[in-house]
């Protein structure tokens, strides 16, 4: 059906709310509901769960062996203050997401779909957070600050994730390149890791930091990918 | 696919995600293959590998300790045997008996073992014939003694003693 406001445009203004209207369909091409109900139900909570598998696996520094580390309290509340900062963000919705008119199996499957969106945000904390030692504190106070400044900021969901990624990745930077590459590895005794790099050996005792393989910064990686991928994906709301 | 099945087979999903990394989160498994055998203790289809206990029982009787802990591992990797671990204790008792004095590492080790014996089955009796001491007690008993340090040690007649 024509619009009728057009009728009284000019034509060079017409052909150009035409073409804007061409642009608009182009870049968010109409998806079909069982496809979004796909990505919603099934591709977005296997993206979260691997994430929340992925973000505590550390791969040994002797023989490469899984070591889970479960999340310290601070991920939780750190993913706590990430969630209202998504719905302030106006990444969710809450009345998109939980309403009276869905069915209870619809409202089920989306608090599933948030709780593996909480649980991976935990998790990705837990792998970004140092486990132990000054570094700890450091970087979970750098976390802190910058999500309670964020809570208070006039955010849209674009700069949100963008801010979000920013974050991450300096927090990755931080972590498995900058940390790592200061810490001893290898299965060499005390006096020889002394004698063959006293710097490292002397970074990795006074800022206590754990010995992982190299592996587990490949996988740490690729679950904070996972993770914003997941975040791009999340729909504000999922009424049809 | 009606939306409506799209929404079980997400909330059935998310549990059996949930389920998954929960398990594998408290089972803490280092490796794939223990990932296997923690799932099947678990849902309590676990077993020994009869051929590796076999094999392990048989280096045990040649006096071959060492060998006979690393078959009694490959066979009870879950260490939740009572019986394999009987032998890992026996093992440590025996190898680490000696007339004079005993070896505290391995008697140390050899308790630790028949601790997770009493921990298993209480009542636990062995079958082999070949074995002096039967029961985890006796065991437990045998290796605390070698490990305290009393008068009695000094007495000469305990090198008459034997091993058991």
């Amino acid at each position: 059906m024509q619009d009728e406001s057009l009728f009284d445009k000019p034509l060079d203004e017409i052909e150009q709310v035409e073409a804007e209207t061409s642009v608009a369909a182009r870049r968010m091409p109409l998806t079909s509901a069982p496809q979004t109900a796909l990505r919603t139900y099934i591709v977005l909570p296997a993206i979260f769960l691997a994430v929340t598998l992925l973000g505590g696996l550390r791969l040994g520094a002797a023989d490469n062996a899984f070591i889970f580390l479960k999340p310290a309290l601070i991920c939780l509340v750190f993913a706590s203050a990430m969630l209202v900062l998504f719905v302030r963000g106006g990444l969710i919705e809450i009345a998109g997401w939980f309403s009276e008119e869905f069915s209870t199996v619809r409202n089920a499957a989306n608090a599933g779909v948030l709780l593996t969106l909480f649980s991976a945000t935990v998790q990705i904390f837990n792998s970004l957070i140092p486990e132990q030692g000054l570094p700890f504190w450091v970087i979970g106070f750098c976390f802190l600050w910058t999500i309670w400044n964020n809570l208070f900021l006039d955010l849209d969901t674009k700069k949100l994730l963008r801010s979000v990624g920013g974050l991450f990745a300096l927090a990755f930077f931080a972590k498995y390149l900058v940390l790592a590459n200061l810490t001893a590895t290898g299965d060499a005794g005390w006096l020889q890791r002394m004698i063959q790099d006293p710097a490292k050996e002397a970074f990795t005792w006074l800022l206590d930091l754990p010995r992982y393989s190299a592996g587990t910064g490949y996988l740490q990686f690729f679950a904070i990918a996972l993770y914003l991928l997941g975040l791009y994906l999340t729909p504000r709301r999922t009424e049809k | 696919m009606k939306e409506k099945y799209i929404h079980i087979l997400s909330i059935a999903g998310v549990v059996c995600g949930f389920v998954f990394i929960t398990f594998l989160y408290w089972a803490e498994p280092r490796s794939l293959a223990e990932v296997t055998s923690k799932g099947q203790v678990v849902i309590g289809t676990y077993s020994i590998d009869k051929a590796e206990f076999d094999r392990g029982v048989t280096a045990f009787r040649a006096e071959d300790f060492a060998a006979a802990r690393a078959a009694f591992d490959r066979a009870d990797p879950e260490k939740r045997d009572a019986a394999t671990q009987f032998y890992v204790a026996y093992s440590y008792y025996r190898q680490g008996w000696g007339r004079v004095s005993s070896d505290d590492k391995l008697f140390a080790q050899g308790i630790a073992a028949v601790d997770r014996v009493i921990a298993i089955d209480p009542n636990f009796r062995s079958s082999d014939g070949a074995l002096t001491m039967k029961t985890p007690t006796e065991l437990k008993t045998e290796l605390d003694e070698g490990l305290k340090l009393t008068p009695s040690d000094l007495n000469p007649l305990k090198l008459m003693k034997e091993r058991k």
